[in-house]
């Protein structure tokens, strides 16, 4: 039976959730293996693990429920070794390396930042500030919304002006925010957003921090600015010595089993 | 056991506080090279796509649609003067087509993606990190049993 791993954690952790649900259906139990100074948090890995929204949410649960009492080194969902044993040979072959980091993030969450545009009011401002925009939007409009490719031509424009001022909202918002966290991570860029940000807070000043957002909200208040934490240290975990080779597309599978 | 859902800020309704945090737990967090991952390639493609395509037409039109809508008298109103529009047009012509398709592909990935983030929505009930203190409380009751 293959072994799926949550993360990895001091063998003295106050709160470990041992025989909490983990992934799978039913969900299978979790379970600690302790090595040295080390335990890591696996359950059995069950028979063809999918990333569904279920499984997601089960590895999010065991490592939100071991980051609430002490410090856990959150592995990226899906992580499956051949047994218990290769889990804890690991532990033991980089025990330095992992007690390294937990004494880094010790005492530390991950808030994880999600801001964009309030459509209306960025929307104003693009055409406030764009006297080209406002005058193909008008005559759009008075030709009854324009054809396909009028409103494919506005839409650009406008679109390329609302990307510099996302670009403007995001340093904004940067600025208010870094000063009371102890590290930054930026997220990967997508449209859905205009700023995707982590931020690790220690536990200690996580009001300070709770405090910055809120004065954001008030400072830019064209931004939706959304929060999400406290969070295990998903970004901040750094990589390992070597990125994985059952990363790459399609080449992957749950295990021998 | 039970896990008591609360989340610390208004993300809004269940399936965005996952999709908020989908990318920490897909593509952050630790790899351990000596382990197999599982295979996400349908949520890779997915989250490709739904990144770059409707990045460009879904959004273009949509935009061009709130801007028709937008009261302009609310804003700082000059009189611009029309610019060169027609000149214009022709030329995105052929753009536009290809567009047109790319924005079919757009919409059946985005029902697509929606389908997945529907999966396993009876399971509500279990839901997010939770507030430090309710999951004390459950790991007691679960110390209990």
């Amino acid at each position: 039976m293959s072994t799926y791993i949550y993360g990895i954690t001091a063998a003295s952790h106050p709160g470990l959730p041992e025989g909490m649900g983990g992934v799978g259906d039913p969900p299978l139990p979790v379970r600690v293996l302790r090595e040295g100074e080390l335990a890591a948090l696996v359950s059995d890995a069950p028979e063809g693990l999918r990333p569904k929204r279920r499984e997601l949410l089960a590895h999010q649960n065991v490592l939100s429920e071991a980051g609430a009492a002490g410090c856990v080194l959150p592995m990226r969902f899906g992580s499956v070794a051949p047994d218990d044993d290769a889990v804890v040979a690991v532990l033991d072959e980089r025990a330095a390396h992992y007690r390294e980091r937990l004494e880094a993030l010790d005492d530390r969450v991950e808030y994880n930042i999600k801001a964009n545009h309030v459509e209306e009011a960025v929307l104003h401002h693009v055409m406030a500030g764009n006297p080209e925009i406002r005058a193909l939007a008008e005559a759009n409009r008075q030709s009854g919304g324009g054809s396909y490719e009028q409103k494919i031509q506005l839409g650009e424009m406008v679109a390329s002006a609302v990307k510099g001022k996302e670009a403007e909202d995001a340093l904004a918002l940067e600025r208010i925010l870094e000063p009371a966290a102890d590290a930054v991570s930026v997220g990967p860029e997508s449209t859905g957003w205009l700023a995707n940000v982590s931020y690790l807070v220690n536990r200690a000043t996580a009001e300070e921090f709770l405090a910055a957002v809120e004065r954001a909200r008030k400072e830019l208040p064209h931004l939706e600015v959304r929060l999400n934490g406290p969070l295990p240290p998903y970004s901040f975990v750094e990589p390992g010595p070597a990125e994985p080779a059952g990363t790459a597309a399609g080449g992957t599978r749950t295990g021998a089993g | 056991m039970t896990v008591v859902p609360a989340q610390q800020t208004g993300g809004g309704g269940g399936s965005s506080g996952l999709y908020d945090v989908l990318e920490l737990v897909l593509d952050r967090g630790l790899v351990i090279d000596a382990f197999v991952r599982v295979s996400l390639v349908g949520i890779e493609i997915l989250k490709i796509d739904v990144r770059v395509v409707v990045a460009s037409v879904d959004t273009y039109l949509r935009f061009a649609e709130a801007c028709n809508r937008l009261d302009l008298e609310a804003g700082p109103r000059k009189d611009p003067g029309l610019p060169d529009i027609v000149g214009q047009v022709t030329e995105s012509g052929a753009r536009g087509k290809s567009k047109g398709a790319l924005s079919g592909a757009a919409e059946t990935v985005s029902e697509a993606f929606k389908q997945a983030r529907d999966d396993g929505s009876e399971r509500e009930t279990q839901s997010r990190p939770r507030a430090r203190k309710s999951s004390s409380s459950a790991r007691r009751k679960e110390e209990q049993e």
